[in-house]
């Protein structure tokens, strides 16, 4: 079993393209599961200082895969978080 | 999805932009108006229904195409620009600073709701408080959406000056803030806290067809958040045009009174964006001064819900410093564009 984690960083209170990212990413999460993959998804808002300091990321929503940002002011498909995760495993 | 599937489905979709961008210049072309034309005294003899349902037939008959574009153009916009440069270059020197707030917000304020977060970020991020100051002040004007409404709805001429002037205006109150001791103190409460970031970024861009499909989809998204509002909008400007009398209108919306009265009920009436242009256009067709209008759509930035979202970022003092600086800019500027273009 591999480990992930997933940060979805979105304002609060959730807006709804927060929300449908979050939606996308435990999808995506419930699909990789087949594969041997367990994804930890936490949430983060992005009015925090803790956010700008670890990531320096002021549009949402946005996505940190194992502590690295990979998208940025838009909403990720599933099939796209799922082969962000794919390709961070790997 | 092989390349082919991949392909085919950009192909369709540019196929639908193109037709969109194309179909708006034709309308340009043939020089039809893409505005409400009923007039004030083509709603008499109409029963009280039959008015917005008229209004909004006439609107929509040649109107859709300015919206259906407007959408399309803010969703391709905000989903093809890089917003990781802002993270990059924004906590570089002051310059820097203003020319990114003023130069990101036509593209990333489509949604109101990211108006605010978006402000406390450029403060935490370390870029100062004049900034942000300017980035809040100037992203109700100066975003897509509103820009080609303004333009198309009310004239080109009152869209440009009404960029101008809310830049100015952002500049100036950005700058003063960041001069006033109660601007300094929250600036320096933030620039500690920001310092030392070395964020890791690895942008992963999808392909064309998921990047084209996202943007209408998020064009649509902004069209269900912003149109609901914007039909009731019409529905009340279509009373206003029909029962306000034009003598109200040209007693108190024209000259110095008429800018001052505009300038207060811009501001504390939230107006959700875009209905402020529509109700403008209204009122100017009963023959509120252009000076008026102007000082009305840019009474905006200081509404009440903006405020109060931003003093729980901000103390209040900086938010009344702000909301007097803005309410001052549309009184002088209202005044200012009267006199130069003779309707005060």
């Amino acid at each position: 079993m591999k480990e992930v984690t997933v940060e979805v960083i979105g304002v609060d209170p959730p807006c709804k393209r927060c929300q449908a990212t979050y939606k996308n990413v435990e999808e995506a999460a419930s699909t990789l599961k087949a594969k041997d993959i367990d994804v930890k998804i936490s949430h983060m808002t992005v009015q925090s200082k803790d956010t700008i300091a670890k990531y320096g990321v002021i549009v949402s929503p946005a996505l940190a895969i194992n502590n690295v940002v990979k998208v940025m002011g838009r909403v990720p498909e599933k099939k796209e978080v799922e082969r962000l995760i794919l390709a961070t495993v790997k | 999805m092989t390349e082919k599937t991949r392909s085919v489905r950009s192909i369709i979709m540019l196929i639908f932009i193109f037709f969109t961008v194309g179909y708006l210049i034709y309308s340009r072309i043939m020089a039809y108006s893409l505005a409400p034309t009923m007039k004030p005294a083509d709603f008499h003899g109409l029963a009280i229904w039959e008015i917005p349902v008229a209004y909004m037939v006439d609107y929509f008959s040649h109107g859709w195409i300015c919206l259906l574009f407007a959408f399309v153009a803010a969703g391709l916009i905000y989903e093809f620009i890089p917003k990781e440069a802002i993270t990059k270059y924004m906590g570089g020197n002051k310059v820097t600073g203003y020319g990114l707030a003023i130069g990101m917000a036509p593209f990333l304020t489509v949604c109101s709701c990211t108006m605010v977060p978006l402000f406390a970020g450029i403060l935490y991020i370390g870029a100062g408080i004049g900034p942000a100051m300017t980035f809040l002040l100037m992203a109700p004007a100066a975003n897509i959406l509103s820009i080609l409404l303004t333009g198309e709805i009310i004239s080109w001429e009152l869209a440009g000056v009404r960029i101008i002037v809310s830049l100015v205006v952002a500049l100036t109150a950005g700058i003063i803030i960041s001069k006033t001791p109660w601007g300094k103190a929250i600036e320096k409460e933030h620039q500690q806290s920001s310092s030392g970031t070395q964020a890791a970024i690895e942008i992963v861009k999808p392909p064309l067809d998921e990047r084209l499909w996202a943007s209408l989809k998020f064009a649509g998204h902004l069209g269900k958040q912003i149109l609901p509002f914007f039909l009731l909008g019409l529905v009340a400007v279509s009373y206003v045009e029909a029962y306000l009398p034009e003598d109200i209108v040209g007693t108190y919306l024209t000259g110095v009174t008429g800018v001052l009265i505009a300038s207060v009920i811009g501001g504390p009436l939230y107006t959700p964006t875009l209905v402020e242009i529509v109700l403008g256009k209204g009122m100017w067709e009963l023959g509120m001064s252009k000076g008026a209008l102007l000082s009305w759509l840019m009474g905006q930035p200081y509404d009440v819900a903006n405020a109060l979202a931003v003093s729980r970022i901000v103390r209040w003092k900086v938010v009344l410093t702000y909301m007097v600086i803005a309410w001052a800019g549309s009184v002088i500027f209202g005044l200012t564009y009267g006199i130069l273009s003779g309707s005060l």
